[in-house]
């Protein structure tokens, strides 16, 4: 059974007059890496909400259909329980600091205080996570004197300390620079390869198509396509509806209307299928 | 140099030691006494004993800084204005125009004054010496809701990184040409750009900031550890009880003096 479960799930906030998710049934496996893509208003930041449990314990509104994460349904467990299994970091780097703790090893046991972990377990699992995500050098630092990428790896190391099943992150390279969005995605692709389960909406599709398993596309609040990277990112029908495409399909687009690229090649994703794609064309 | 992020200073010192429940005793306490002491030198005695305190604590450098910087132009323009505008009459002792000075004002205001500045600046040395998460972990484990000991904690927090935020703003104003120096009219003209942006900024950010909390167990009912130790000796303890004592005997006092006052 897959790991996380969503049959016909449908939410609409308090007082809006369409639903911001509509029939979403989903699945995902244990240790898959998924991606969700779509434009403004799509829905990602509300699925990401309800697969976090925030919805509807946190929002309001109604859902409907079925939930459920490793074996637990959404509508009978509460967020305390709920929030053991997924973690959630989101956009502003800033605003997931707590505010309470004055240096990066302190924000990072914030959550194990409050499962009242034994302080030698804290320690450990804090020294453990801060040396995986790259952030032990911070320690003694203030959370607010940190560059929007470090203040970023500390979020995800705060929240994987807590040892969640699932890992939701909502845009949470969408406010850094090119080098801050390495060091977050180097974060994610070490922590996929421990066989963490990664569900990421993200707008920077050379990164999508560099490490997810699976791209599921929404629009309206519905699944409009879902596949493999390469299936999903070189679609005409979702660049016609307004998702951006990766730079290497761009160009091989162009490419392929000047008769640069050949058409039974496969349009790139990652800028190693657009090499071996332009090497046969000049071969 | 270095923006300060935080309130807190941290330092070897034998007020940072001390738990930080008998810490915010000895606040309360001296706030309390210098409001209900009716003695006017009270509440200058205890001004000077702060002062102690922050050499003790080894603050003395921020404390008289944000004393000097922030409490007394505030304190003097309070003395001044009850001074001026009091009812107590008694002796004139000078007049301008429409302003009559009188002893009587002047001991009202100053004892007025002192309290302020007790109040004030016992907040201010606390708020040196406390570790935040000391604070708060101190009072949840004594049975203040989790979330309380949050918002205290976290109010004490978000002052420096408004600050911060603050001059980002106006720094980002001034580079779109807005003009924020100058008349007063052109200040006040400037206030709108500025605070719009700071007030609902932070608006936006509570909301995010409770999400990222929740998402941390913070509503957790199991209960809670702290990754720092924090002290309770017995000397804690006795000064604690100590404290209550000394109120409560500033407080019978007063109502000693009021009852034989009445006879």
């Amino acid at each position: 059974m897959a790991l996380v479960n969503l049959q016909n799930v449908s939410y609409k906030y308090p007082l809006a007059e369409a639903p911001a998710l509509n029939g979403i049934t989903l699945q995902v496996e244990q240790g898959e890496f998924l991606a969700i893509i779509g434009p403004n208003g799509a829905g990602k930041s509300t699925l990401c909400y309800t697969l976090a449990g925030f919805i509807p314990h946190f929002f309001k509104g109604e859902l409907t259909g079925k939930v459920e994460i490793d074996g637990q349904d959404l509508g009978k467990s509460n967020l305390n329980q709920w929030v053991l299994t997924v973690g959630l970091a989101f956009q502003n780097p800033f605003s997931q600091i707590t505010g309470a703790k004055l240096t990066v090893y302190e924000e990072i046991a914030f959550g194990l205080e409050n499962i009242g972990v034994p302080r030698q377990e804290i320690m450990e699992r804090v020294d453990s996570i801060m040396a995986l995500t790259g952030v032990s050098d911070l320690a003694q630092r203030s959370p607010y004197s940190l560059s929007g990428g470090q203040q970023q790896r500390v979020a995800l190391a705060s929240i994987l300390v807590m040892e969640p099943k699932v890992l939701v992150l909502d845009e949470p390279t969408s406010q850094l620079d090119p080098i801050g969005t390495r060091e977050v995605f180097q974060v994610i692709k070490k922590m996929s390869a421990r066989g963490l389960t990664v569900i990421m909406v993200e707008h920077k599709v050379e990164w999508v198509a560099e490490f997810a398993d699976r791209v599921v596309a929404l629009l309206d609040g519905k699944m409009v396509m879902e596949g493999s990277p390469g299936e999903v990112l070189t679609s005409e029908h979702l660049a016609e509806n307004g998702f951006g495409l990766s730079r290497y399909t761009q160009v091989a687009r162009r490419a392929a209307q000047q008769g640069l690229w050949k058409p039974d090649v496969r349009l790139p994703v990652t800028l190693q299928e657009a090499v071996d794609g332009f090497r046969r064309g000049l071969e | 140099m270095a923006e300060r992020l935080s309130f807190f200073i941290p330092r070897e010192s034998l007020i940072h030691r001390a738990n930080p429940l008998t810490k915010l005793i000895l606040v309360f306490a001296t706030i309390i006494i210098s409001f209900v002491s009716p003695w006017y030198w009270t509440a200058f005695m205890l001004i000077w004993i702060n002062v102690i305190l922050a050499f003790v604590g080894r603050v003395q450098r921020e404390y008289l800084n944000i004393v000097w910087r922030l409490l007394l132009p505030v304190v003097g323009f309070l003395f001044l204005m009850q001074s001026f505008f009091l009812p107590y009459g008694g002796e004139e002792l000078f007049s301008f125009w429409f302003l009559s000075l009188t002893a009587g004002n002047i001991a009202v205001s100053f004892l007025n004054a002192s309290r302020i500045f007790v109040m004030v600046s016992s907040f201010i040395l606390f708020i040196l010496c406390t570790h935040p998460s000391d604070l708060m972990s101190d009072l949840a484990r004594r049975g203040v809701p989790a979330q309380l000991a949050y918002v205290v904690v976290s109010t004490l927090q978000i002052l420096p990184q408004m600050r911060t935020k603050a001059n980002t703003i106006i720094d980002a104003q001034r580079s779109r040409g807005l003009e924020t120096q100058g008349s007063f009219r052109r200040r006040v003209g400037a206030l709108l750009p500025l605070v719009g942006p700071l007030v609902f900024g932070s608006l936006v950010e509570v909301e995010e900031r409770a999400i990222a909390i929740e998402a941390r167990a913070f509503a957790s009912k199991m209960p809670k550890t702290s990754l720092r130790v924090i002290s309770d000796t017995t000397i804690d303890r006795i000064a604690r009880w100590g404290l209550v004592l000394l109120v409560i005997l500033v407080v019978a006092v007063r109502i000693w003096l009021w009852l034989t006052s009445r006879m």
